[in-house]
């Protein structure tokens, strides 16, 4: 009950952010721009029509999964580490609130923002999308939404986890960008580069079934991955192109099955969270 | 039973003690004045008692239960007001209170509260971002005061306050106090202090060196006066004649200050102190004497003289 309590001010607080309504018009500008891109290659390819998923995918999935991370990033670092610098946590932890329920309020709270963000750039995507493609299916669309929110969620908690285990939002943000450049460009780079060390060449005939696993965990692979299991769109995970060309060792590995993105998804969102809460119900405020 | 009670309780940072083996306890019922000049520790024990840092070692309760194991359960009888604490810039003043008496789950009236602190009804739909400071320790009262709490604590509450909301957070301390809170307030300026509270503690550099109602402090130093002497010139050898002032009994505490000897002394240690000067080849050529204000007290407690030199 306090976690919720704590959950309703900080959406009432952090949802008046000025750089938080610049990030979602840029996210309604982008998705109206995949939509757009969506209707030109629909008529190009003339494959499944307007209504196709690959439509809703290319509209919504790209900008998605850039912006919601910087967006859900952006209002998580600073949700503990902030009131800690500027002294607004004695005033909520003064109150009967348990440090937990500080940590989980915030949580909730700040992905009801990030999910409001969403869903103005998904609603402005969706026009978009009517007008340019003509419909779009709306179990497909809402499903797909669904997915975007958890997948803001995942990256509040890695914004808060992050929060809550230092005292400066300086180094909060230094985390938060470095989880960025990890998963979009690191991860990717030490996979390959392994692979290279592995198998001795860049492209092998056959690709390992660890290297196809080792791309799937990152949040945006598993993100993919969970929006194959619901919209049953497989071409859309990381091991899709690999897959198809029937050039895997061993077949796919569970870790990269569609569905698994759900667990991966879980485990990216509650294992930061959990060393999060740890530190800081021990740590000196 | 008492509503706070600190035994022998330390606390470092690395390798800075902030506190060493503090015993305090504040009764049930009492307006607790904590004294001590900035960095002594006084933030520290608050914290300690609100549960915002831990121990070295040693025991806080607080209505007799653990500081840290019954956290939220003290804190649903406490009122705070924290030190430095900052609002929600994008939050109203109201808004604060409101979030207040939910978390509190009381039945307040926020506009009471508001209006009882002497925040305006205007500034209160205001967003707390634009606050002065002394409007923001105002609303953060508001808060504290929230659901009646058996007990409030209070860090330095009058910072930022004009002299009519230092009268205000007096009167409401009083009133407190008279519904049958215990408040336990912390401040580096003794008249704030010495107009409220029942009892005073004295602390400096995490030793409470000092703790007594205000009558008993004075007590403590009955006879003792300040002497103001001023010489025709410097000694020769002041070194010698500082070292010798300061070594006749009596005398607490010796200050130049140019051609004028400020000497905190017993009064029968006053002919002494005189003579001993003349003994340099000076002429004294006025002093003057006043008795020690319970200010001279406190600032000869928590500057450099040490405890033992003042009570003599």
């Amino acid at each position: 009950m306090s976690a919720i309590i704590v959950a309703k001010k900080d959406f009432r607080d952090a949802v008046r952010s000025r750089v938080l309504l610049a990030l979602t018009g840029l996210f309604a500008l982008f998705s109206v721009g995949g939509a757009f891109l969506a209707s030109r290659l629909s008529a190009l390819f003339e494959e499944g029509g307007a209504e196709s998923t690959l439509d809703l995918i290319l509209a919504l999935q790209t900008p998605a999964s850039f912006l919601v991370p910087i967006i859900a990033l952006f209002v998580g670092y600073g949700a503990i580490a902030g009131e800690r610098e500027s002294g607004s946590l004695a005033f909520l932890l003064g109150l009967p609130h348990r440090r937990r329920d500080v940590v989980l309020g915030k949580v909730l709270g700040r992905t009801g923002v990030v999910a409001v963000s969403i869903l103005v750039g998904f609603t402005v995507g969706l026009l978009g999308l009517v007008a340019f493609v003509g419909s779009v299916s709306l179990v497909d669309y809402v499903a797909f939404t669904l997915i975007t929110v958890l997948f803001g969620f995942v990256y509040v908690c890695l914004g808060v986890g992050l929060s809550a285990m230092t005292r400066s939002t300086t180094r909060a943000a230094v985390g938060a960008v470095g989880l960025v450049v990890v998963f979009w460009f690191a991860w990717s780079v030490l996979a390959q580069a392994l692979l290279f060390a592995i198998e001795g060449e860049l492209l092998p005939e056959t690709i390992p079934g660890w290297f196809i696993a080792m791309n799937a965990v990152p949040p945006d692979a598993a993100y993919g991955s969970a929006i194959a299991a619901v919209l049953g769109a497989g071409q859309f995970t990381a091991s899709s192109a690999y897959e198809t060309q029937g050039l895997i060792d061993g077949g796919v590995p569970i870790v990269a099955k569609p569905w698994f993105g759900f667990v991966l998804l879980a485990l990216w969102a509650l294992v930061p969270l959990a060393i999060g809460l740890w530190r800081f119900d021990r740590v000196d405020l | 039973m008492p509503s706070i009670d600190i035994s022998d309780v330390t606390k470092r940072y690395g390798t800075d003690t902030a506190l060493e083996g503090l015993d305090l306890t504040v009764e049930r019922g009492e307006i607790y004045g904590f004294l001590g000049p900035n960095g002594a520790g006084k933030s520290t024990t608050i914290n300690l008692v609100l549960d915002f840092i831990r121990p070295t070692s040693g025991e806080v309760r607080v209505f007799d239960l653990d500081a840290q194991a019954n956290a939220l359960a003290i804190r649903k009888r406490t009122g705070i007001l924290p030190e430095g604490v900052e609002p929600y810039d994008r939050l109203t003043g109201r808004q604060h209170v409101s979030f207040a008496i939910e978390s509190k789950g009381a039945d307040d009236d926020p506009d009471d509260l508001i209006e009882r602190v002497g925040l305006s009804a205007d500034a209160a739909d205001k967003k707390a971002g634009g606050y002065s400071k002394g409007m923001t320790q105002r609303l953060m009262l508001a808060t504290a005061l929230v659901g009646e709490p058996d007990l409030l604590i209070l860090d330095e509450p009058s910072t930022g306050l004009d002299p009519n909301g230092a009268r205000r957070m007096r009167e409401i301390i009083r009133e407190e106090n008279d519904r049958g809170a215990t408040v336990f307030f912390s401040s580096h300026v003794l008249g704030q202090v010495e107009a409220v509270c029942d009892r005073i503690g004295i602390l400096r550099d995490g030793h409470l060196i000092a703790e007594d109602t205000i009558d008993g402090l004075r007590d403590t130093m009955p006879d003792q006066t300040r002497l103001r002497v001023t010489l025709d010139r410097v000694p020769d050898d002041s070194t010698a004649a500082l070292e010798a002032v300061e070594s006749i009994d009596g005398v607490s505490s010796v200050t130049p200050e140019g051609r004028t000897l400020v000497v905190a002394c017993a009064d029968r240690a006053k002919t002494t102190v005189l003579h001993t000067i003349e003994d340099y080849d000076v002429t004294v050529e006025d002093f003057t004497t006043d008795e020690s204000s319970l200010e001279d007290l406190f600032v000869a407690y928590t500057s450099d003289a040490t405890p033992a030199e003042v009570a003599r």
